[in-house]
């Protein structure tokens, strides 16, 4: 039943729902991402495909229905606890610590590298010191893997916006995640950004991280995904290779009604 | 990020300061600037335990109802049960933190303006306890004639000794909890607490934790104050109290020991300076309180900041305490 793609699954989800009020955002919905996949997500606003990561990262909890990441259950569980199993997310409107140095992000987004206990914490070890270096090195690499070195020491408000942006991805990838969930990551983004993002996202997946991408950029999401989820009205429209999903006339509908679609919603 | 100064150099003056303060009384003695300077070192675990608090993002108008149930636990544990001070003030420490344990969970649920209430009420609840508990507190004149730690502490310099050396340890912990990875944590908890857990802080349990300790700390000097000034009274349980330790990382700016204890500084000295201009005293605090808030919301540590951005060339800004939640 479940698509496989490559190694075994290491997200599933079964049956998710979740209804604000009267609204269902979303319903009723399967799917499963591989090891070492680039799943995208895309339909028009609304769709519910923020909703869809909050669910699967703890920001909510479901109606109905169960999230299992590596086999085990964790439907409800906290973003925190779900950070620590290696399911860390983005967020869509830009999320950065705004009044820190872009290097000092990264840090707070590894903590979990740096972070030795309570109690440990309050005594200096060479343990601790030897951690503090080596994610001082990894954030080195994650600073120049995302074109974010000469940034390393600006005060992230500072920072244009697609900087910030990119900043938002490498504080999720500070966490060292084994799957990231990308909520719009080039949106606004100019087209040379995007190119760039790709590729990025790309050689992080050579690092073996699973990813969800979730974009209203065609040409971004067929650049890179290996499959895509095809969201209306909080159910699954289509599912396949960009391709496949591409050529579906429900999708073009879909795509062409967007705007009337919008308004006509609840 | 302010520059954080590296460790040997903060190591390094630390131990001078101290160095300073157990000293200078030899060189120069004055019982009435001894007895200020002790009062300043008791405050000023209250103020640094309190910034602990404040910079989880809540901002608690309970702190001084804390450090009042550790002083009558260590005044009770003391008088009633004859135990010695030393086991009395692990009492002390134990009290308001279980007391924090208990409804820290519920309280820091609440959010900014709503926490600030419900600890303002807790601190007046606490008071209406100690007033109306006859009983066991002595109602509204308090607890008298409480012996002091050891006999040896009826001398005000070794009095003083004694605050210095909690202060010591109670604000070296405050500050060694700022600049390890918890502090790092409470900090981006209160700038963006979603994206803090995105990256596996478990916030709310840090939050708690630290309620939990600095609460415990509070009743440190609440202990200290209790048997310097031989009574407890309600009045140590105030809301009004309170407000004076978060006036003190007001002063400080709020997100800074150094300049909490600026502020303790200047809050305990200068009422105790101006008392022989009692007409004058209100007014001249109220100006300066004033001044301070509307012109420097940094606290006096982005006066500091201003004068060596002059050199420099560099401009400072103060970061928010309290960020409303999405
Ligand atoms: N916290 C919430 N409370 C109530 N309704 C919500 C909430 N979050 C989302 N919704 C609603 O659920 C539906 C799906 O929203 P969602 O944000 O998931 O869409 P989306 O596909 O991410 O859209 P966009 O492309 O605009 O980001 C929308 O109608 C939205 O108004
Ligand atoms: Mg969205």
């Amino acid at each position: 039943m479940m698509a496989r793609t490559g190694g075994s699954p290491l997200l599933v989800i079964e049956g998710l729902s979740k209804t604000f009020g009267t609204l269902r955002a979303v319903q009723n919905l399967n799917l499963s991402v591989a090891d070492g996949e680039i799943l995208g997500i895309i339909g028009p606003n609304g769709a519910g495909k923020t909703t869809t990561v909050n669910l699967m990262a703890g920001a909510f909890k479901p109606t109905s229905g169960r999230v299992l990441f590596d086999g085990h259950d964790v439907t409800g569980f906290p973003p925190h606890r779900l950070a620590a199993q290696g399911l860390v997310r983005t967020f869509q409107s830009t999320t950065v610590y705004g009044t820190q140095t872009v290097r000092e992000n990264c840090r707070r987004g590894a903590f979990l590298h740096l972070f030795p206990g309570f109690f440990p914490a309050l005594v200096p070890t060479a343990r601790a010191r030897a951690l503090r270096a080596e994610v001082e090195t990894e954030i080195d690499r994650l600073l120049d893997w995302l074109g974010l070195a000469e940034f390393a020491e600006s005060e992230a408000r500072n920072l244009p916006y697609g900087v910030q942006k990119t900043l938002g991805m490498a504080i999720a990838l500070a966490a060292r995640p084994r799957l990231v969930m990308l909520d719009e990551p080039v949106a606004g983004m100019s087209a040379e950004e995007t190119d760039h993002v790709r590729d990025t996202i790309k050689r992080i997946r050579g690092a073996g991280i699973s990813a969800i991408v979730i974009d209203h950029n065609m040409r971004f999401i067929s650049g890179l995904c290996d499959r895509v989820l095809v969201l209306h009205h909080g159910e699954e429209l289509a599912i396949g290779t960009p391709g496949e999903v591409m050529a579906q006339p429900a999708v073009i509908e879909a795509y062409l009604g967007k705007g009337h679609a919008k308004a006509g919603r609840p | 990020m302010k520059p954080r100064s590296p460790p040997v150099l903060l190591l390094a003056g630390g131990l001078a300061g101290v160095l300073f303060l157990v000293l200078w009384p030899l060189a120069w003695r004055s019982d009435f600037i001894l007895y200020i300077a002790t009062l300043v070192l008791q405050f000023s675990i209250g103020a640094c335990s309190l910034q602990l608090i404040i910079r989880t993002g809540h901002i608690s108008l309970s702190h001084a109802a804390f450090a009042g149930i550790g002083g009558y636990a260590s005044v009770l544990l003391v008088k009633s049960a004859g135990w010695p001070w030393h086991f009395a003030l692990i009492g002390a420490i134990l009290a308001p933190a279980a007391f924090a344990a208990l409804i820290g969970p519920v309280l820091l649920r609440l959010s900014g303006k709503y926490f600030v209430l419900v600890t303002f009420l807790f601190g007046e609840l606490m008071r209406f306890v100690a007033t109306d508990w006859q009983g066991l507190t002595g109602g509204s004149n308090g607890i008298f004639e409480i012996p002091k730690p050891y006999p040896a502490m009826r001398d005000p310099l070794n009095y003083y000794w004694l605050s210095l050396g909690f202060s010591v340890v109670c604000v070296g912990l405050c500050v060694r909890i700022m600049r390890s990875e918890i502090g790092r944590a409470m900090d981006a908890m209160r700038e963006s607490e979603k994206l803090t857990e995105c990256a596996g802080v478990p916030a709310f349990r840090i939050k708690v934790l630290i309620f939990v300790i600095a609460c415990g700390l509070a009743g440190v000097q609440g202990s200290l104050n209790a048997h310097m000034n031989n009574v407890i009274t309600p009045g140590n349980f105030g809301p009004l109290e309170s407000l004076n330790l978060v006036v003190m990382n007001v002063i400080g700016g709020m997100t800074n020991m150094g300049g909490a204890l600026l502020g303790t500084v200047f809050l305990v000295a200068l009422p105790e300076l101006l008392r022989g201009y009692v007409e004058w005293q209100r007014v001249i605090y109220g100006v300066i309180l004033i001044v301070v808030m509307a012109f420097l919301p940094g606290g006096l540590v982005e006066l500091w900041g201003r004068l060596r951005g002059l050199v420099t060339g560099e401009a400072v800004r103060g970061t928010a305490v309290v960020t409303d939640e999405t």
